[in-house]
C-alpha cells in the first residue's frame, strides 16, 4: 500500500511537450481516474508512473521513495493495458505465472497459491488452460487483470483497460473493478477517455487537457462545480450548454443577458464586481426544463425546437436560442416536435459563469466543503 | 463476371500471355530437370556425346562408393552446423539490434553487408584474411593464442573455416528476417515484461522465439538450401574440396564429376540424390514446424 506524490511532472518528446507540469497527490488506497481527450497526456503520465517513459522534469514518489530512476520492475506496480498484452502462445495460467517465475523471490507453491486465488476472485478458474485466442475480449482482460493481481503490487496502473470491450461488458467489468478495489484497497491509477467510466469508478477524478491538470475532485463535485469551461464541457453527457452572455449589476442583483434570454443570478461570492460582457453562461441540459413542469414561476424564455432525440428515459431537445443551440432534457413522452416553440426555464441553483479565459468565476450554489471552510474562517 | 475483372479476352490470349513465362520455365527448369533425371540412368563419355544405358547402375555405384558416402556424411554435418550456427548467431545479433533504441538501422546495415558481397568476392577476401601464412587474422591469432591455423593441410580445420565463412556469409539474410519479425511483435508485450522484470534472455527464448517461430522455420529451410547448394563458390575458391576430401561436399563433388571428370551420368545421379535428400529434409522441417509455426493473437 502506498500513496503517490507527483510534483511538477513534465515530459517532452523532441519538440512536443506532452505533459506540461502536473502536481498530484494520490492517497494510499485511493482509486484515482485520470480522464481527458486523446492526446491530453494522460497515458504518458501513467507510463511515466510505470517507468516505461523517462521523466523529463519533476518527480514521482511512490510512498517515500522517489522513483524517477527506479526501473519498472522495482516500483512495486502492476499494469493492465488496453489490448491486454497477453502472451499469445501461453495459456491463461502461464500468462499469470510468467512474470512471477521470472522474479526469483517467489516459490512455486506461492505462485500457485496466488494464481489460484486470483482466478477464483475473477471467476476465471475454468479458463486456466486456454490460450488467449480461445478467450473472449472480456475473458482476456480478466486474465490480464489476474496477472496484475498475482503480483500483489502496491499500485495498480490501468491504461484504458475496458476500452476494447463492448458496451454491455464494459458496464459489467466496471462494477467488478469497483468491487475488486473495495476488497483489495490497493492504490489504483486508472486512465480513460470515457467520462462515464471516470465518474463511476473514481474516488476522485483528475481531468487532464493539453498536458495540464484542469481539476482534481470527487466525481459529483467535478460535475457540480467544474473549475473551468473545459471540465464543464467534458464531464456530463450531453455536454453542458454554453451561452455567451453579459452580466450587469442592477441594484443588488446581477442579471445575465444573452439574445433571447435574461436571468437574475442568485447572489454568490463570484459575482462581486462583475459587470462584464464576454462571459459564458453554463447550464446543463437537465437544468433547463419546460415552464409547465416547473412549480415556482421563474424567469422564462422561448426557443424553437430544431431536433428531437428520444433517448428512451428522456427526450433530448435541440433548441435555437438567439444564435446559439442549446440542449434540453424533458419528459420522455412530451408531445414536442421540431419547429415547435417551447417556453423554458432554468434551475437557478445550477448556473455557472466562465470568464473569457474559460475559468469558472461563479457557481450559483456553493460546494459544501467551501461553505464549511468559509464558516471556519 | 464482368469483363472489367477479366484481364484477357479468350483462352488463346491467356495462353499467349503465359507463353513467355512458360517458355523460360521449360527451357531452364523443367527440361534440364528431366534431362538430368534421364542422364542419371546413362553412362556418358565425351561430355555426354556418347551415352550408354545403365539403368540404376550410377546409383548403385554411388551408394557403394566410400568416397560418396563420406561426402554425404560431411555434407550433412556441414549443413547442420551452417543451418543452426547461422540461426543462432543471427538470433543473438538480431536481438541486440532489435533491443537498441538509437541508430538501430545503422547496426542493421552493418550486420547485413556480408550478404551483399558476391560469394566469390567474399571467398577470395577471406582467403587472404585467413591465409595460413599471410593472413592478418592468422597472424594475430597465432600471436595472441596458442592456436595455429593450418587449414590448407588440416581437414577438420578446413571444415571449420568453411563453416564459419558460410555462416558469416548468410548472417545478413537471417538478420533481416529476424529483426523484421521481432519488430512485428507488439511492443506492449515488451513493456509488460519490463514491468514484470523478465530477464532479457528469458524473454528471448520464452516469448520472442516462440512468437517468431514461423520466420525461424522459413529461415531453417532457406539455410538448408543455402548450405547444400549455395556454398559451392566458397568450397571451390577456398579449399577445392580438400585437404584429402575433408570439404568435398556433395555439390562440389557433383560439379567435379561432371565437368572435371566428364561423368555427366554419374553427376546427374548425384543431382537426383541431392534433390531427393533436400526435398525430404524440407518436408520433415515443415512437418516438425507446423506445430510451432502458428500462434493466435
Amino acid at each position: 500500500m502506498s500513496d503517490i506524490t507527483i510534483q511538477n511532472l513534465r515530459k517532452t518528446y523532441d519538440d512536443v511537450r506532452a505533459v506540461k507540469g502536473i502536481d498530484l497527490e494520490i492517497d494510499d488506497g485511493e482509486f484515482l481516474v485520470v480522464v481527458g481527450p486523446s492526446g491530453c497526456g494522460k497515458s504518458t503520465t501513467l507510463r511515466m508512473l510505470a517507468g516505461l517513459e523517462s521523466v523529463t522534469d519533476g518527480s514521482i514518489a511512490i510512498g517515500d521513495r522517489v522513483v524517477n530512476e527506479v526501473p519498472p520492475k522495482d516500483r512495486s506496480i502492476a499494469m493492465v493495458f488496453q489490448n491486454y498484452a497477453l502472451y499469445p502462445h501461453m495459456t491463461a495460467a502461464e500468462n499469470m505465472k510468467f512474470g512471477m517465475k521470472s522474479a526469483s523471490e517467489f516459490s512455486g507453491d506461492e505462485i500457485e497459491r496466488r494464481v489460484e486465488e486470483a482466478t477464483e476472485t475473477l471467476d476465471i478458474a475454468h479458463l486456466r488452460d486456454r490460450k488467449p485466442k480461445e478467450l473472449s475480449g472480456g475473458e482476456r482482460q480478466r486474465v490480464a487483470i489476474g496477472r496484475a493481481l498475482v503480483r500483489e503490487p502496491d499500485v495498480f496502473l490501468m491504461d484504458e483497460p475496458l476500452s476494447n470491450l463492448d458496451a454491455k461488458l464494459r458496464v459489467q467489468m466496471r462494477a467488478e473493478l469497483l468491487k475488486l478495489h473495495r476488497d483489495l484497497e490497493t492504490t489504483t491509477v486508472y486512465v480513460t477517455h470515457d467520462q462515464t467510466e471516470a465518474m463511476t469508478l473514481g474516488d476522485r477524478v483528475a481531468v487532464l487537457e493539453d498536458g495540464r491538470l484542469q481539476q482534481v475532485a470527487a466525481p459529483q463535485e467535478l460535475y457540480d462545480y467544474p473549475s473551468n469551461q473545459f471540465v464543464a464541457g467534458f464531464v456530463g453527457e450531453p455536454a453542458m450548454n454554453f451561452i455567451p452572455a453579459s452580466v450587469r449589476q442592477r441594484g443588488d442583483e446581477h442579471v445575465a443577458t444573452a439574445p433571447g434570454l435574461s436571468l437574475t443570478l442568485p447572489a454568490g461570492s463570484g459575482l462581486d464586481g462583475i459587470d462584464d460582457d464576454g462571459l459564458t453562461l453554463g447550464v446543463r441540459p437537465e437544468d433547463v426544463s419546460l415552464v409547465s413542469n416547473r412549480a415556482a414561476a421563474s424567469e422564462s424564455f422561448t426557443a424553437e425546437v430544431t431536433v428531437t432525440e428520444p433517448l428512451g428515459e428522456l427526450l433530448l431537445l435541440h433548441c435555437r436560442l438567439g444564435d446559439e443551440e442549446i440542449r434540453v432534457k424533458v419528459e420522455p413522452r412530451s408531445r414536442i416536435a421540431a419547429g415547435d416553440i417551447v417556453e423554458l426555464a432554468v434551475d437557478t441553483d445550477r448556473l455557472h459563469l466562465f470568464d473569457s479565459d474559460g475559468d469558472a468565476v461563479y457557481h450559483s450554489s456553493v460546494p459544501e466543503q467551501v461553505t464549511e471552510s468559509a464558516l471556519a474562517d | 463476371m464482368s469483363t472489367a475483372t477479366k484481364p484477357y479476352d479468350s483462352t488463346l490470349q491467356a495462353a499467349l500471355l503465359l507463353l513467355p513465362t512458360a517458355a523460360v520455365l521449360v527451357a531452364f527448369l523443367y527440361y534440364p530437370a528431366l534431362e538430368t533425371f534421364r542422364l542419371s540412368l546413362y553412362e556418358t563419355l565425351f561430355l555426354g556425346q556418347r551415352q550408354t544405358w545403365t539403368g540404376l547402375g550410377n546409383f548403385v555405384s554411388l551408394l557403394t562408393s566410400d568416397v560418396y558416402r563420406y561426402s554425404f556424411l560431411i555434407t550433412v554435418a556441414f549443413a547442420a552446423v551452417v543451418v543452426f550456427g547461422t540461426l543462432g548467431v543471427s538470433l543473438l545479433i538480431g536481438y541486440l539490434i532489435f533491443s537498441v533504441d538509437v541508430r538501430s538501422s545503422v547496426y542493421l546495415v552493418a550486420a547485413i553487408w556480408p550478404y551483399a558481397l558476391p560469394p566469390a568476392v567474399a571467398a577470395i577476401l577471406l582467403n587472404f584474411i585467413l591465409h595460413p601464412n599471410l593472413g592478418i587474422f592468422t597472424h594475430y591469432l597465432e600471436l595472441l593464442t596458442p592456436f595455429t591455423l593450418d587449414w590448407f593441410n588440416d581437414g577438420p580445420q578446413a571444415f571449420a573455416i568453411l563453416a564459419v565463412v558460410a555462416v558469416w556469409k548468410q548472417l545478413g539474410y537471417n538478420i533481416i528476417f529476424i529483426v523484421a519479425a521481432l519488430n512485428n511483435i507488439p511492443e506492449i508485450l515488451t513493456e509488460n515484461a519490463r514491468i514484470d522484470g523478465v530477464g532479457r534472455f528469458r524473454m528471448l527464448y520464452k516469448v520472442y522465439v516462440p512468437m517468431i517461430a514461423p520466420t525461424m522455420t522459413f529461415l531453417v529451410i532457406m539455410n538448408t538450401i543455402y548450405a547444400f547448394f549455395s556454398t559451392f563458390p566458397l568450397v571451390d575458391l577456398m579449399t577445392s574440396g580438400g585437404p584429402s576430401d575433408a570439404t568435398n561436399f556433395l555439390i562440389f563433388k557433383l560439379y567435379r564429376d561432371a565437368f572435371q571428370f566428364n561423368s555427366l551420368g554419374l553427376a546427374s545421379a548425384q543431382s537426383v540424390i541431392l534433390f531427393v535428400v533436400v526435398s525430404i529434409l524440407m518436408y520433415l522441417q515443415l512437418r516438425f514446424a507446423s506445430g510451432y509455426g502458428r500462434y493466435g493473437g
